[in-house]
């Protein structure tokens, strides 16, 4: 078991590899099919052609097409992505600085969807067919049909331009600093809250969804009937014998879910104003920023790449089965 | 027996709400159209010179409305769909062709129309203005060709027009009028304004979704916006269709190392926030109607690849497709002939989620500021720049908010539908 546990790791982890590395390529075909010549982005030729031709030859533009994707490969594998024209700092510093906001964000409402949509779903199981059911069903469907960006600003509109609930935009007030470590917290969540609600609803709905529809196709199977009809109290039947078998289909949607996530971040972030690696990327086109767009892309890509490692990790830990799924 | 809407009713409903509200403009269209062919047989040559896509636009339409009854009776029996009864999705969807082929016919103003700022700035929805019409001097009375011209003006509102003056409202005094722009009185004589009859010509317009920062009709940028989202929709689509098909079908019937970079590249792209993706091709190839069509394209091809291979893997050895291959067929042949029909039913299911992916998608990019442009009314740019008004003008934001998400809500709920009525097996 242990054996084949880590062969299907290792089988797992070149196809990372692969992925990453096809990720990389298609970054560089893209640089070069782009119009325009690099240098000449950075600086104009009429202003000094000697200068012109030192930057060229410092971007290794004067080589050939495929020892450039070498060096291309390799700084990044060193971890040299080039230096942002606006930061006029190294773009890995400005990515990381952005990219840990993002990540909290995307991992709190994660959290979110799954506690909220479990909720939801295992109320409205209860009574299948029934009112709440009824109700959140449809609520879903509208739900998930809702674009972030349309959502966010009806929740602009009625919580802070009519109700002044809560901030527009921003992730801190701004006397942040004075206030005491409990209200320093009290003020993230006060100011996430709009955009946290934006970014999971489509979720919940989506996994709302999943769950509720697995968690009815499950009850319905000959076991729990038997279970059922041994005796055996309701709780322990959801506990022990639904759940698992209804969390199972979940966590290949959840794989999916992470791209719906961080692209539903970068518009969510766009709105708000918040200080996260979405509204870097769309900062950095807008400047023309290349070398920081490049940066965030790659970025979101293997931030993608790891989160779906880890997600096809528990399942393995999960399901003996999927070892063997995996295997193929 | 109980009554149940059918979705010819509906479409013969709105022929008829249209011919109420738009009577005099559908009479001027086909006069328009009389005068136009008269000139094709006159003067050839000039006539084919004056036609660009707004008298296409015109011509075309105002043909399509007047046989619309014709065509539903014609087809009563071989368009089944047409008796379904009536949900809300497949009321949503009936409108949005509607409005997609009829929108000059629907508004009545020029999407991009731009007159007296200081008046039609950010109107509120029902809110009306006066019209005033300027003396625009004696009409010359040139070639045939200038006389139709004229009128082709006259009848399709163009997006600038000089010869009117925008008021909140008048006051007629005995030779002259007062009219307030934002509360700033002027003054203009009558002798300056059309006379029609002896009675100046003075007529009121009423915004039915109010107005956005430029003074543009939001009914007319809504209606018209529906060109491009679902012009965008379906040209995307396309592009996945015959990638995904091409792909696919050489995936599955070669396999080996084909299948197996294909493969990798599916999962690549899966891999990738699709977003981020569309956002760096942009931002390094530039942003128009083409482009966003092609990226959108090229972003949503995974899924009909998989599709296509799975079904042509399983296919590819039964019987028939070896008779179909023995008999001397081309790949080509076995595709069209064999290969399609069976995964057809599969396809234009997700073909709709796809559509409405894209649409989403569309609205998304133009939200960002990476759509179509500014030549075209898009519904994501319309929230962009109501979203700087949001504390002074909610309608700005909130009907093309709400169109876009029954437009998403509807294709979802069809392809539903469609999956369930094609695989009744599939529970919800």
């Amino acid at each position: 078991m242990n054996k084949e546990f880590l062969k299907a790791l290792l089988k797992r982890i070149i196809s990372s590899l692969i992925t990453l590395f096809l990720l990389i390529s298609f970054l560089f075909i893209l640089i070069r099919l782009s119009p325009g010549d690099p240098a000449q982005k950075y600086l104009s030729a009429e202003f000094s052609p000697e200068l012109m031709k030192k930057v060229t030859s410092d971007f290794n533009l004067d080589k050939p097409v495929f020892n450039q994707y070498i060096i291309f490969v390799v700084n990044i594998f060193r971890g040299d992505l080039g230096i942002s024209y606006n930061y006029r700092l190294p773009v890995l510093t400005v990515v990381l600085q952005f990219l840990s906001f993002t990540f909290v964000f995307a991992f709190l409402s994660f959290i979110i969807q799954m506690v909220v949509s479990f909720y939801l779903a295992l109320k409205s199981i209860r009574n299948p067919g029934g009112l709440f059911d009824k109700i959140v069903s449809k609520f879903s469907l509208v739900a998930y049909a809702t674009p972030a960006f349309v959502l966010g600003l009806f929740l602009i509109y009625i919580f802070s331009v009519q109700l002044d609930l809560f901030p527009s935009s921003g992730s801190k007030a701004l006397e942040f600093d004075s206030f005491s470590f409990a209200g320093k917290i009290g003020d993230y969540f006060w100011h996430l809250t709009l955009p946290l609600i934006t970014l999971s609803s489509a979720g919940i709905a989506m996994f709302y969804k999943y769950l509720r529809d697995n968690l009815e196709d499950t009850y319905q199977q000959n076991f729990i009937l038997n279970l059922r009809a041994s005796g055996y109290d309701e709780k322990i039947i959801l506990k022990k014998h639904v759940l698992p078998n209804a969390i199972r289909p979940l966590l290949s949607v959840a794989g999916i879910e992470l791209g719906i996530l961080l692209g539903g971040a970068l518009i969510t972030e766009i709105i708000f104003g918040l200080p996260g690696m979405g509204r870097l990327m769309m900062d950095s086109v807008f400047s023309r920023d290349y070398p920081l767009v490049i940066g965030c892309a790659l970025a979101a890509g293997l931030l993608m790449i790891i989160s779906n490692f880890i997600a096809d990790l528990i399942k393995m830990k999960i399901d003996k089965r999927m070892i063997k799924g995996l295997m193929n | 027996m109980k009554f149940k809407p059918r979705i010819w009713y509906l479409i013969i409903l709105s022929w008829l709400v249209i011919i109420i509200f738009r009577a005099e403009l559908l009479l001027n269209l086909i006069l328009l159209w009389i005068k136009y062919s008269y000139l094709l047989m006159s003067e050839f040559g000039n006539a084919i010179h004056i036609l660009d896509f707004n008298l296409f636009d015109a011509l075309l339409s105002i043909k399509l409305f007047l046989i619309i009854p014709v065509l539903l009776y014609a087809f009563r029996n071989r368009l089944s769909w047409l008796k379904n009864s009536i949900n809300f999705s497949y009321t949503v969807i009936v409108l949005l062709m509607i409005s997609f082929i009829f929108a000059l016919i629907i508004t009545d103003e020029n999407p991009d129309f731009q007159k007296d700022l200081k008046a039609t700035k950010l109107l509120s929805p029902f809110s009306t203005v006066m019209i005033l019409h300027l003396n625009k001097g004696e009409k010359s009375q040139g070639t045939s060709i200038e006389e139709f011209i004229n009128y082709k003006n006259n009848v399709l509102k163009p997006s600038y027009d000089e010869s009117i003056v925008i008021a909140n409202s008048i006051k007629i005094m005995s030779d002259y009028i007062i009219y307030t722009q934002k509360g700033i009185e002027k003054k203009i004589t009558l002798s300056a304004l059309w006379v029609n009859n002896g009675v100046a010509d003075i007529t009121s317009k009423t915004y039915i979704l109010g107005t956005d920062e430029f003074g543009r009709d939001i009914f007319a940028r809504i209606i018209y916006g529906t060109r491009i989202s679902l012009l965008v929709g379906i040209s995307a689509v396309m592009v996945s269709l015959i990638i995904g098909l091409f792909l696919g079908f050489i995936a599955g019937f070669k396999g080996g190392v084909i299948d197996i970079i294909f493969s990798r590249l599916t999962d690549l792209f899966l891999a990738f926030p699709i977003i981020y993706l569309i956002v760096l091709i942009l931002a390094l190839f530039g942003n128009s109607i083409t482009s966003v069509i092609i990226v959108l394209g090229l972003s949503g091809w995974m899924s009909l690849f998989k599709i296509v291979k799975s079904e042509v893997l399983s296919e590819k050895n039964k019987d028939y497709i070896l008779t179909a291959g023995m008999l001397g067929l081309t790949k080509r042949k076995i595709l069209t002939n064999e290969i399609l029909p069976v995964i057809f039913i599969p396809l234009v299911v997700s073909i709709v989620f796809q559509f409405s992916n894209v649409i989403l998608a569309e609205s998304a990019l133009s939200y960002l500021g990476l759509g179509t442009g500014s030549s075209y009314p898009s519904w994501g740019a319309m929230i962009e720049s109501g979203q700087r008004y949001v504390t002074k003008a909610w309608w700005m934001i909130s009907f093309p908010g709400l169109i876009l998400i029954f437009t998403i809500f509807s294709a979802n709920d069809f392809g539903k539908r469609l999956n369930r009525s094609i695989n009744p097996g599939v529970s919800k």
